[in-house]
């Protein structure tokens, strides 16, 4: 194909990614560097003040009110500040004084006490659940998902069909519902906790504590996920050529050896695939920390951006946050990049 | 050949394999219980499994609630958003497909890259942005932020669907003395239906589970369905709003769950076209 006709038909397409991709990303680098305020100046107004019976005083004080402009609307002032909002986002000086404290305090080693202080702020503790969330799902899906590629791949045609739209739902199934489902079965007075009391393991409160939240969060992030290493696995069993099986087989390997010897180092690609697709996804945690209202116990470095947003309604913050999730986002996506430059071969 | 596995091993992946079947379904089957009962008998204790059945619950939130509305902006978004984002997203895709220049590499890395961005960096940008143009909340909007995100996504399925239809069917016709864009719409698009199906799937799937950029760029009145629940969230709501909240959960998520049924084939062909084949 010829560049320029590659151009003409790629134009549409890229136009659409450079305005409302690209752009913004600058958009957010600027606001980054800058605060804006409305510009205010101090007016004289003078009201009468009622002092007892019917009597009433004047009294003028400065007040400061919005500056308008000709159409009616307060002048925004900008003002450059470098850096500054990036370092209070990401709060560096509490870091520096984190490092430079004197830990003497017993029974906590100095690491675990250092630890504390650093997630206290916000930013640090976002980071280290999405970080939390992002490893531990990671290996529990590639195990869950091959462990169901091998049981679906082994049970007759017939069923496969109903077991595959089973499994298809916890992902597909539109995540705010998904995280609902979950949050509702164990809320104080939900069927899990229900059933747990009725069992006589006692009541749990689920989401009043760090742990039991973080814990939950987590497995519906297995829950959630799974699915998707076991359709990508599942796919690659049926492309396995059956001559190495059948002389393993002929060798006399076990079931064991054969899944050790001759599936897993066919589907070891595919399981490099779905930990990186899933650890881009996984680092965009979003609705289960919004369903459960967990920030306090459990924030993801998405959630955080949202509600300084929509929220605290602070675009410049907000903005600083965006800054540090994509210093994020490329650190991760470095191997990723680097083997698609490697792999990329062009049509011939 | 087919060795007989050892029966614990049969058993075993037998077991396996209902637990997780009930796993995957018991949160939905129980919100579907519950959206049909009273508050007392949803969150009794012990949970019961029968229970008297009422449909006030839905009711009250397509009539009262007015939810109807939501579902008619969803409809739009959703629709629209596909039909935008296949049109320019199946161009992109079959070009990245015939071309051997290093441009398309550049451009199939920075899709990637824009895949991976959590939405919120962008948002961040959109929201003052659309304020001072006075184009916040309308569904044009939202509609052109839907396709620009799902881009990335379309135009790698695309790609890889695109080089699986031979090269010498549109060659062919190009020799014949076609242009490229006539070979494109003569020769491919009589085939490439199949591949336009799936990623519209997902297209529509994007669009319609889309929470944050909905709740954000759109005001109460015209937002979707999806962040439309954001309404029945949070801890300190009463009983009956919690129970109107599992029945708008229930109204979103049918449509869901009828496309799995019907499009179960093409929803596993597409989510291995980007990992298998590269």
């Amino acid at each position: 194909m010829k560049t320029r006709s590659f151009v003409s038909f790629v134009a549409p397409s890229v136009a659409c990614m450079l305005i409302l991709i690209a752009l913004p990303l600058l958009g957010v680098g600027y606001l980054a560097l800058y605060q804006s305020h409305v510009k205010t100046e101090l007016v004289e107004v003078t009201t009468e003040v009622p002092l007892f019976g019917s009597q009433t005083r004047k009294q003028t004080r400065n007040i400061p009110q919005p500056v308008l402009d000709e159409s009616g609307n307060p002048i925004q002032v900008w003002e450059f500040v470098g850096t500054r909002n990036l370092e209070k986002a990401a709060a560096i000086d509490g870091l520096a004084q984190a490092f430079s404290d004197p830990r003497d305090d017993s029974g906590e080693s100095w690491i675990g006490s250092l630890y504390r202080e650093i997630t206290n702020y916000e930013f640090w503790g976002a980071l280290e659940f999405t970080l939390l969330y992002t490893f531990a799902t990671t290996p529990a899906i590639l195990v869950i998902g091959l462990g169901l590629a091998l049981a679906v791949n082994s049970v007759t045609e017939r069923l496969r069909g109903s077991l595959v739209f089973a499994t298809l739902l916890p992902m597909i199934v539109t995540p705010v519902v998904s995280s609902l489902a979950i949050f509702w079965m164990f809320l104080d007075s939900g069927v899990v906790t229900a059933m747990i009391e009725w069992l006589g393991f006692g009541k749990f409160y689920f989401l009043a504590d760090q742990i039991t939240t973080r814990s939950v969060i987590i497995l519906y992030g297995v829950w959630w996920a799974a699915p998707f290493a076991f359709i990508i696995l599942y796919a690659g069993l049926q492309t396995l050529p059956s001559e190495p099986l059948e002389s393993a087989m002929i060798d006399g390997a076990n079931e064991w050896q054969r899944l050790r010897y001759v599936i897993l180092p066919h589907l070891s690609p595919l399981m490099t695939v779905i930990a990186l697709i899933h650890i881009m996804d996984a680092y965009r945690v979003f609705e289960p920390i919004l369903v459960f209202n967990s920030s306090v116990y459990a924030n993801s470095v998405q959630y955080l951006t949202f509600y300084t947003l929509g929220f605290e309604d602070n675009v410049h913050k907000a903005a600083a946050y965006s800054i540090l999730t994509i210093i994020g986002v490329v650190i991760l996506l470095v191997p990723v990049l680097r083997q698609s430059f490697r792999d990329y071969r062009p049509v011939q | 050949m087919r060795e007989r596995r050892p029966l614990w091993l049969k058993a075993a992946t037998g077991a396996g394999l209902w637990v997780w079947v009930f796993v995957a379904v018991f949160p939905f089957f129980w919100m579907f219980l519950l959206s049909f009962r009273t508050p007392v008998d949803a969150f009794a204790s012990p949970p019961e499994l029968f229970a008297p059945m009422t449909l006030e619950n839905f009711r009250h939130i397509w009539v009262e609630d007015q939810f109807w509305r939501f579902g008619i902006n969803t409809a739009i978004v959703t629709l629209a958003t596909v039909a935008v984002s296949l049109t320019i997203g199946c161009l992109a895709g079959y070009a990245l497909a015939r071309y051997r220049g290093r441009l398309g590499l550049w451009l199939l890395v920075s899709a990637l890259v824009f895949r991976a961005l959590p939405h919120v960096v962008l948002l961040t940008a959109y929201k003052p942005a659309f304020f001072q143009m006075g184009i916040w909340s309308r569904y044009e909007t939202l509609i052109m932020v839907l396709v620009a995100v799902n881009q990335p996504f379309t135009i790698w399925m695309m790609r890889a669907f695109f080089m699986s239809i031979p090269k010498d069917l549109d060659e062919a016709a190009m020799t014949d003395g076609c242009s490229r864009w006539k070979a494109f719409r003569l020769v491919i698009v009589p085939v490439m239906w199949p591949g336009v199906i799936t990623a519209g799937l997902f297209a529509f799937l994007l669009a319609y589970n889309d929470f944050l950029i909905a709740s954000q760029l759109m005001n109460g009145e015209m937002t979707t369905m999806t962040a439309a629940l954001g309404n029945y969230m949070g801890q300190n709501r009463s009983m009956d709003r919690l129970m109107h909240g599992i029945a708008g959960a229930v109204s979103v998520v049918v449509p869901i769950i009828i496309l799995i049924f019907v499009f179960q084939r093409q929803i596993v062909a597409g989510m291995t076209a980007g990992a298998v084949k590269g």
